[in-house]
């Protein structure tokens, strides 16, 4: 219990960007070692060593773009954490829209709009699986009737 | 074509001859002549090479006058041999399709109400948690324990977040009632507080409203610091 003896925020921020790192890496490799070994000339050694450049070319990028939006979104949430002081859902879905649209800045602000609107809706879902997950593994112990009136008074 | 043919093979004999004097014109004339006498087996094969050429062009969509009227014509005659089978199988892909949309439209639906409830609706425990941390926040003997800036938090999960705030639901003579428990911590350092909060349902209203809300402060003489009692 050691972990949870302290404020799991800042150093949340890492975590969470290594995290999406590795998932990016991982995925994107997969991906790009199927594409790198459809796409290249007939022969076993020209498709495994394009599959092989494919991989050490693309999969570094979608794994940085991925560590790029699990930071970001990570430290706004703990920046809100510590404005409002309350842990929410409301915190991940804001989390979730104002890093979309810090990530489309580029694109002009109706472009920021769509994408914040997209990331508010990824993270509901995200945020809606997870506490869909928590009522099914709580009410997987059925309690009935709380009896325990053990008030202090 | 067979007195055209000897005049061409005079021809050809007249130009072997004088291959390098003549030049292009002439050597353009005995190349036709060429061609033409190799004319009509060509003329086959080039025919059917063409024939291939716009049968296989049903895919590639060239343009091109008759081409496109061979075309269809090969198209009405494929499509009436393999219709039946091929309106099957399209049908039965289609089908699926459908059936992964429909499903695909369920789960999100699903999470959109799950998630809705959670946050709008005022019987949610994450609302009643919202309500109890800002009474709170409001109560001067919780101020002077815990100083001036108060935050509150859930059980921790694997992650580090502390979203989940543990509530109970039990029914009890009849009406719904929910018992939460949350930690708040203050600005001073090492004061840890235990809220309990209960909230029991009001037939009339529909709402819930609370019984009672108190803290445990976890200081060695644990005191306990009541907010609300409704009972």
């Amino acid at each position: 219990m050691e972990e949870y003896a302290r404020e799991p925020c800042p150093w949340r921020i890492v975590d969470d960007c290594g995290g999406a790192f590795t998932m990016g890496a991982i995925g994107g490799g997969i991906f790009q070692a199927i594409k790198g070994f459809r796409n290249s000339p007939v022969g076993v050694n020209h498709r495994l060593r394009g599959s092989l450049t494919a991989v050490k070319t693309r999969a570094p990028q979608l794994g940085g773009s991925f560590a790029v939006w699990g930071g970001l979104f990570s430290m706004i949430d703990c920046s809100m954490v510590r404005m409002r002081g309350k842990e929410d859902p409301w915190n991940s879905i804001t989390s979730g829209a104002l890093t979309g649209a810090i990530l489309a800045a580029r694109n002009g602000p109706v472009a920021m709009v769509g994408s914040a609107a997209m990331g508010g809706i990824l993270l509901a879902l995200i945020e809606g699986a997870g506490i869909l997950l928590t009522r099914f593994a709580s009410t997987q112990f059925p309690n009935g009737k709380e009896p325990a009136e053990d008030v202090s008074q | 074509p067979a007195s055209l043919g000897r005049g061409c093979l005079g021809r050809w004999l007249l130009a072997t001859r004088g291959w390098a004097l003549l030049g292009a014109g002439a050597r353009s004339r005995s190349c036709s002549c060429l061609r033409w006498r190799h004319q009509p087996p060509l003329l086959l094969a080039a025919a059917r090479r063409s024939f291939g050429t716009q049968a296989g062009g049903l895919k590639a969509a060239k343009p091109g006058g008759n081409s496109k009227d061979v075309s269809v014509q090969r198209a009405l005659n494929e499509e009436t041999l393999v219709s039946a089978a091929q309106k099957v199988k399209e049908a039965g892909r289609d089908f699926t399709y459908f059936i992964v949309v429909l499903v695909g439209i369920g789960v999100t639906g699903g999470l959109f109400y799950v998630i809705f409830k959670e946050l709008f609706s005022s019987s949610s425990p994450n609302k009643i948690y919202g309500d109890a941390l800002e009474k709170c926040r409001s109560h001067p003997e919780i101020i002077g324990v815990f100083g001036d800036s108060i935050k509150g938090y859930g059980e921790a999960t694997r992650r580090g977040r502390r979203q989940h705030v543990s509530h109970i639901e039990y029914v009890k003579d009849g009406l719904k009632h929910m018992r939460l428990k949350f930690y708040i911590e203050g600005t001073e350092s090492g004061k840890q507080g235990t809220v309990h909060v209960e909230v029991k349902e009001n037939l009339e209203t529909g709402r819930f409203e609370v019984r009672y809300i108190f803290v445990d402060v976890e200081t060695y003489p644990r005191r306990t610091i009541v907010i609300e009692d409704n009972r």
